[in-house]
């Protein structure tokens, strides 16, 4: 589950330490924007031993690393992954060839490190207008790839557009990330918001992005958490409903039937997929009937 | 390159630094000695954690294989990985590569 990404500047050790006490749903530790050129070498250090010394909960931890038009990509990469980043976060996507590059880099520092191969993913920020153009073979270009997200200001920049409020210029851009990603088979995670003060706004932007599919947004301040775990977990009602053609799919495989009818719908296999989808997104297991206090088995 | 406090940065006359003073970092100072290896520390874990701080201290210049260096720690809360951190940076700038 990935609604929530939080951008932790790479060397404030004071963020570092306590961004997780927010509970967002991941953790970005940053090397590339928010750590001036002269701290490059001390925030991979920090974010290094942050990584290897520190529990984060449930958070997926990844970083996000100086992008490969520079000299430090390779060695960010040869701290931070054996140190136990889950991914990495590659800034400038442009074209797949950026991604094969991080891929057999990452394959070496696996092998060297006895880490499963393939086991750290890539997460793709698409910061200008080609990058989109190509998000599809991107978002295809390696396994590893597990979610593309639209750039905000530096997109913005590319497209010859400023940010606005209502995200106008961007529109397209989120449509065509959707469609993209799920011909993919990788998540679509959205840009930041980057007004911190403006929480109608973000949840207004929040609302029209989980409407056309995004799986979460990045985040650049803790007090964006909780709003956007509000739209982007299921209500009360969707969650029951989902329970219940969960149930009733379940009951019908166990029968050998394929098909279900729930609150008078014909329930297939898409409505089923989406029923646990959303179950998954409000934190429920589905995988196996519930277990009570007591240990016994139920539903 | 500045030498006065949260962004330091780089050797200069032979001395090194990394690290801040804000909450939960610390600024260390590493220069050279000829008198063997030396540690100072002042500031907020300075009385209580002493003991601790110049164990970390130790064992980051032994991993590194540091020379014989005086190292001036100004404390402002760091835990153990940040202090340990922000030798390492310091170290590898005072020996010149910048590294890692």
């Amino acid at each position: 589950m990935r609604r929530t990404m939080l951008y932790l500047p790479g060397n404030n050790p004071n963020m570092l330490m306590r961004g997780y006490l927010f509970r967002p749903d991941g953790l970005i530790l940053d090397l590339e924007d928010s750590v001036t050129a002269s701290e490059k070498d001390a925030a991979r250090i920090l974010v290094r031993e942050v990584l290897a010394n520190r529990e984060f909960g449930e958070c997926e931890v990844t970083v996000r690393i100086n992008g490969v038009d520079t000299e430090l990509w390779r060695d960010d990469i040869s701290s931070v992954v054996p140190a136990g980043a889950a991914g990495i976060r590659v800034p400038k996507v442009d074209t797949p060839r950026t991604v094969l590059d991080i891929d057999e880099e990452l394959s070496e520092v696996e092998s060297r490190s006895g880490i499963p191969q393939g086991s750290t993913k890539i997460f793709c920020l698409l910061e200008s207008a080609l990058g989109v153009w190509n998000a599809y073979d991107i978002a295809t270009s390696s396994k590893r790839v597990a979610a593309i997200i639209p750039g905000g200001e530096d997109l913005a920049a590319d497209l010859r557009a400023n940010r606005s409020a209502d995200g106008v210029e961007l529109e397209w851009v989120r449509r065509m990330m959707i469609v993209a990603a799920r011909a993919a088979g990788v998540d679509a995670l959205d840009t930041v918001y980057p007004r911190i003060t403006d929480d109608d706004g973000l949840r207004r932007e929040a609302e029209f992005t989980k409407k056309l599919g995004f799986d979460g947004k990045s985040v650049i301040h803790p007090g964006q958490i909780q709003i956007i775990h509000e739209v982007y977990t299921p209500t009360e009602r969707e969650v029951e409903s989902a329970k219940r053609i969960v149930a009733a799919a379940r009951e019908a495989a166990s029968r050998g039937r394929g098909a279900v009818t729930v609150d008078g719908r014909m329930v297939d296999l898409p409505v089923v997929r989406r029923a646990e989808f959303t179950l998954t997104r409000a934190g429920i297991a589905f995988g196996e009937p519930e277990e009570t206090p007591d240990g016994e088995r139920r539903g | 390159m500045s030498m006065n406090g949260s962004e330091t940065g780089g050797r200069l006359l032979g001395t090194a630094r990394a690290g801040t003073i804000e909450s939960m970092d610390c600024l260390v100072t590493i220069s050279g000695s000829n008198g063997g290896r030396r540690i100072e520390i002042s500031g907020a874990g300075a009385a209580r954690f002493k003991e601790a701080m110049e164990l970390k201290i130790n064992e980051v210049l032994d991993r590194l294989s540091a020379p014989d260096v005086k190292v001036s720690v100004q404390d402002n809360g760091a835990l153990d990985i940040v202090l340990g951190a922000r030798v390492e940076a310091a170290v590898a700038r005072y020996l010149g590569g910048g590294r890692s």
